[in-house]
């Protein structure tokens, strides 16, 4: 065939600027958010909102993406939380036993407790914990071919495994309580006169929030990212196409373990505590609805959708509503699943471009008459 | 393009002539036997037919190929080229296609939420590993390649688009012309003209006749005017055995196969 007659290849990479912008608009918003606001409590809520969006990250990369809906998020988050919050219990202590490992009968700390004497060491296994467990799990899991409904079921039953090994240790893992009464690595954040500590905290999260949404988009926008929606759209013919599927999704598994984490430690440290209760079936539950409603498989859908879950609990958690609050959440989740598949990110993508194509289209007219 | 991995790969001294040698394969699923002691030789470089009646054994022989099914007894041999013979059974899927032994499924599966074009960047030959895949961006070759696949299954104008937007016969192309971009030595079809109009299926079978000049091409089709288009060499498989191999005249001319086969429908 004649060279000269083939049509060219004009290959149009799809554009995510929406998204990077209206990521940067909402970092800025907290950026500034510290200096607008009077006393701590609203600083700190938002700082944990920063720590929910990171886990909402995690979910998309592993729902969103590839499939795979975790209904055990809570695990990863507690097991970064716990490492993160032992570490300043035994800050506050000065290394020494802590006070429910002495209600519950212990003269000496456990030695799996011990390394968490050193800051350095904790960040690692905040890393290095997930990381081996999820991979172990993945392994496991994903070598059976086991997908779909079924993942679910073990993800959430390993979860709720672990929170009872926390529940029924409470000499060593504070049980029902958890960790509490800690302070955050830059001292304490609670009260006016420690804003300082908590700005420092608040900053630094968000510098985590911004690095992980770097991560994230840089992932899913490399040929790596196509393969996950691949895998969630057609495994099969993902195998066929020569990849080797188990090893992407126990790594994309990990990663996402690895993120839960890293938000859980970040969290105990504007929470001041850390309980088994995020841990829970039901709060894990509470994550993937962030997702959802924020809009899945778009990265940017899962930061929106933590911040507007949360703040809307946080306003309406004083009044009647408080009570009503549970069936409202679990209104809007049935709604976005049911009309909104892509979430507050699907209706905004779905609708601005035609709007603004009507409203071009009603001005073409006019102009007509006009001329 | 060849690559030859020494664990892989064992060389032989003698020549084959063929691509792909399925020796004595039997597959029982729960005591009901699909395919039993078949044995059919795949020469390179030809469009071979696997044709039967509904339940004969076709799809399964295809995944016993591709690993997708494993076989109770026998063996499948796969010859890259001249002098170098690969055992498929008992390797991985994945590892199979990468050797170089391609499927198309019978029900069109192209990554439908992915453009046209990152269909043909994830089917590319090369290294699948996940450090790869975060990093390593496409080269203009790679490219190039796809351009040229593109054009052969006139899909270049499409590029941009979803999979999940083309139309059933520009689905099917796409996932030949994915089979394509992989550089295989092997393709198979499950039934490529599925759901085509007559012109469709004309296009596909001379897409086909351009392809056996790279590969060699196996098909399973119940469409007969088609088989008639393009196939080198029929087998007709009836109830898990083979019935009768040669070219499509002789095949036709079988008293046999009319009495299973072709009696039944008149076509």
């Amino acid at each position: 065939m004649d060279m000269l007659t083939k049509p060219a290849l004009n290959v149009v990479k799809k554009s995510r600027k929406g998204y990077h912008i209206t990521f940067a608009v909402i970092a800025l918003l907290l950026a500034l958010s510290p200096f607008l606001i009077d006393g701590t409590s609203l600083v700190q809520f938002l700082g944990k909102c920063m720590c929910y969006a990171i886990v909402g990250i995690a979910l998309d990369l592993i729902w969103g993406y590839t499939g795979m809906l975790s209904l055990g998020h809570g695990l990863w988050f507690c097991l970064g939380g716990y490492a993160m919050a032992m570490f300043l219990k035994l800050e506050g202590t000065g290394g020494k036993i802590t006070d429910f490992m002495q209600t519950g009968g212990l003269d000496a700390l456990p030695w799996f407790w011990t390394p968490f004497g050193s800051f350095p060491v904790t960040l690692a296994l905040i890393i290095v914990i997930p990381a081996v467990f999820a991979g172990l799990v993945g392994f496991f899991v994903f070598r059976s071919r086991i997908k779909g409904v079924y993942f679910s079921i073990i993800t959430q039953a390993l979860t709720w495994a672990v929170y009872s090994l926390f529940m029924a240790n409470s000499k060593y893992t504070g049980g029902n309580n958890g960790i509490t009464d800690i302070a955050s690595v830059f001292g304490k954040t609670k009260g006016e006169a420690n804003r300082p500590n908590l700005l420092l905290l608040f900053f630094v999260t968000l510098a985590v929030l911004v690095l992980v949404y770097l991560l994230a988009t840089y992932l899913t926008g490399r040929k790596f990212g196509k393969l996950l929606i691949a895998i969630r759209d057609g495994e099969n013919r993902t195998y066929f196409s020569g990849y080797s599927v188990n090893s992407y999704k126990n790594f994309i598994y990990a990663v996402s373990a690895v993120l839960a984490a890293i938000a859980g430690a970040l969290f105990v440290n504007f929470n001041g505590s850390i309980t088994p209760t995020q841990m829970t079936i039901g709060y894990s539950i509470t994550m993937v609805i962030w997702v959802a409603v924020g809009g899945r498989g778009t990265i940017i859908g899962a930061v929106i959708g933590a911040f507007f879950i949360n703040l809307c609990e946080y306003n309406f958690s004083s009044g009647i509503l408080v009570e009503a609050w549970q069936y409202i959440i679990g209104a809007i989740f049935c709604l976005t699943i049911l009309l909104f598949k892509g979430g507050i990110v699907g209706i905004v993508r779905d609708n601005i471009p035609s709007l603004i194509r009507k409203i071009k289209e009603r001005k073409k007219p006019a102009e007509k008459e006009a001329a | 393009m060849s690559f030859i991995d020494t664990e892989l790969h064992r060389p032989i001294k003698y020549r084959t002539g063929k691509a792909l040698d399925i020796k004595s394969i039997s597959v029982e699923f729960d005591g009901f036997k699909a395919l039993t002691d078949v044995t059919v030789g795949v020469k390179r470089n030809s469009i071979h037919f696997f044709i039967g009646p509904n339940g004969a054994g076709k799809t399964t022989l295809l995944d016993i190929i591709c690993a997708k099914t494993k076989p109770t007894s026998g063996t499948v041999h796969f010859y890259p080229e001249e002098g170098y013979e690969i055992l498929l059974t008992g390797m991985k899927e994945y590892a199979i296609a990468n050797a170089g032994v391609g499927r198309k499924f019978q029900v069109p599966s192209v990554f439908t939420e992915l453009s046209v074009y990152d269909n043909m960047v994830l089917s590319l030959s090369g290294n699948k590993r996940i450090w790869s895949s975060i990093f390593r961006k496409v080269t203009p070759k790679e490219n190039d390649i796809i351009a040229d696949v593109l054009d052969k299954v006139g899909l270049t104008s499409h590029a941009n688009e979803k999979a999940g937007s083309l139309s059933h016969g520009q689905k099917q192309w796409l996932e030949i012309g994915m089979q394509l971009a992989a550089r295989p030595k092997i393709i198979m079809l499950d039934e490529p003209a599925a759901g085509m109009g007559k012109p469709e299926t004309f296009r596909t079978g001379e897409l086909l006749k351009r392809i056996k000049d790279i590969c060699t091409v196996i098909v399973v089709e119940h469409d007969m005017e088609f088989v008639k288009q393009v196939a080198d060499t029929v087998t007709v498989l009836h109830e898990g055995m083979v019935l009768t191999e040669g070219n499509i005249d002789d095949v036709l001319a079988n008293e046999t196969v009319q009495k299973v086969y072709l009696g039944r429908g008149g076509e």
